[in-house]
Order: structure tokens, then sequence, then C-alpha cells
């Protein structure tokens, strides 16, 4: 991997794609709970789950539990590789074989 | 604009202290309803069989039953959430959840069966009262190494199981029972409510 993933490299996004991978696949984490996890505000959050959503590294599923509406979103395939690619690159970075250059 | 080493290992400590945290966040969300289960299960037994020691066996089996199957019960439900309807048959799911908890359950009801029944016969003879400590002790130790991996509030839960049982074996042998009813049963459900609040 010559150059890191522009959307995952983002701070909030990279946590975005670090909290769904530690759940056990397949799984599903509510909006508000990720909101409270990476002590996120609302707008802030929902405008990078969209960027995320949109590189289809994530898929957000919307509903109803009972009368209430739920949000819940959880990570794809894709994500799932682009984020081991996105590891590797920093590990090759510290290891010395990697290219430490990033689109800004 | 370049990454440094620095940044990099920045980067991945922070994503591996994220990841940590989130599962942490996920075992204490999924541990909770067992430790309600449990908590109102052991209050049940603990004073039915205070109250009714003659059928204690009785009750105990009743009661560990259901808690295996509630605790089963508990687990399927996770199993099917988990599943992607988008990707894979309703059906599909449920044949896989079921076929994988049936192995885990099988095998924790053996275990637990044959390791409580082992650990009795090697230091028989042994008093009720001491089974209905011994047991408590086991899941609280069970707890606390569970901890050291999944977060301190497994650890937490653990060591006050402990000291509430060793403090109503000891100091209330006449009224164990109850007090196990009440604090021993009292605690997971705390507990189970404290994991919940994570």
């Amino acid at each position: 991997m010559e150059q890191p993933d522009a959307v995952i490299h983002q701070p909030l996004r990279l946590r975005i794609m670090a909290t769904l991978k530690a759940l056990p696949r397949g799984e599903r984490l509510e909006f508000v709970r990720l909101r409270v996890i990476l002590n996120a505000t609302e707008g802030n959050l929902g405008a990078h789950l969209g960027t995320l959503e949109t590189a289809g590294y994530i898929r957000i599923e919307k509903d109803f539990n009972g009368k209430k509406p739920r949000t819940r979103v959880s990570l794809t395939e894709a994500g799932t590789r682009a984020y081991g690619d996105y590891v590797a690159f920093l590990r090759a970075i510290i290891d010395g074989t990697g290219d430490t250059t990033h689109a800004n | 604009m370049t990454l440094s080493p620095g940044e990099a290992a920045d980067a991945l400590r922070d994503i591996a202290a994220t990841e940590t945290h989130s599962r942490q966040l996920y075992g204490y969300r999924e541990a909770s309803p067992h430790l309600l289960i449990w908590g109102i299960l052991w209050a049940v037994g603990y004073g039915l069989a205070a109250a009714l020691p003659r059928y204690g066996s009785a009750i105990w089996a009743a009661v560990v039953t259901t808690g295996f199957l509630a605790g089963y019960a508990t687990a399927f439900r996770a199993a099917i959430r988990r599943g992607t309807p988008a990707e894979r048959p309703v059906v599909e799911t449920r044949r896989r959840a079921a076929s994988r908890l049936n192995w885990t359950y099988s095998g924790i009801a053996f275990i637990a069966a044959l390791f409580i029944a082992a650990t009795l016969a090697v230091m028989s003879p042994v008093s009720g009262r001491q089974i209905d400590a011994f047991i408590p002790l086991v899941v609280a130790a069970g707890y606390a190494v569970l901890g050291l991996w999944l977060g301190v509030r497994f650890i937490t839960i653990g060591v006050a199981l402990a000291v509430l049982t060793l403090g109503g074996f000891f100091l209330l042998p006449a009224y164990f029972g109850v007090w196990m009813a009440a604090f021993g049963g009292g605690a997971l459900v705390l507990g189970g409510l404290w994991l919940r609040t994570a």
C-alpha cells in the first residue's frame, strides 16, 4: 500500500472503524451507543458515517425498535479489508518498509 | 506531507485503545442479561433451599436447568441479532447459531458438572453449607479471571461476590442461605445492571 486510505485516515473515522472492527462479525452498533463510545457530537458523527457509507466501508440500517426509530451501523467486508490494509500500512511505516507519504 | 514512524505508532496505539474499549463495552453489555438471570435464580434457589432444606437438591436441579435454558435462549437471540439477513437467510442464521451454541452450552454444562462433582468427591465429606459457599466462590473466581481479558468490572463483581460469600459463611453461618439469597443473588443482579450501564 503506497498511500493510506484517505477515507479511513481521518481520526474520528479511524476510531469508528476500530470500534466496529472490535465487534463480532455481523454485529451492529446503535448510532446513539457509538456516539457515546466515541464521545462525538451527533452531527459530526453522522457526517463521518455518511462518508464511510459512501465508500462502502460501513452499512447503516434504519428501522424501528417498537415505536422508537433506530439507526444501526456495521462494518462491511470491504470496510474490514480497508481497515486491515490501513493498519498494515501503519505497521510498515514503523518497520521502515512502508511509504510515509499520505494525501492530506 | 509525511507520516513519521512516531505518528504511525501513535495511530496504532489509538486504534488498539479504541478496539479494547469497544470490546470491553460490548462484553459488558452481552454479559449483563446472564448476570441478571443468574442473580434472580440464585435469590430464588438459595431462598427456597433455606426455607425447604429437604428439597434442596430438587430445587437446585430446577434452578440450574432453568439458568442454562435461559442463558441458552439469551445467547441464541444475540446470535440471531448478529446474523445479517441481507446476506444470509434467517433460517440459515438460526441453524448456524443453534449448531454453534449447542456445542458451546453442552461443553460448559459438561465441564462445570464434572469439575464440581470431581472437586466435591475429592473433598468429601462436605456439608451443604460448604457446597453452597464453594460454588459461588468458583463463579467469583471465574468472573475475576474473565476480567483480566474483558475488563475491570468483571473483576470487581468477582471480588464483591467472593467477599460477600466468605462474609456470610464465616460471620452468619446460621443464616447463610438467606444471606446468599439476598446478597449473592443481589450482587449478581446489581452487577448485571452495572454492566448494562457501560
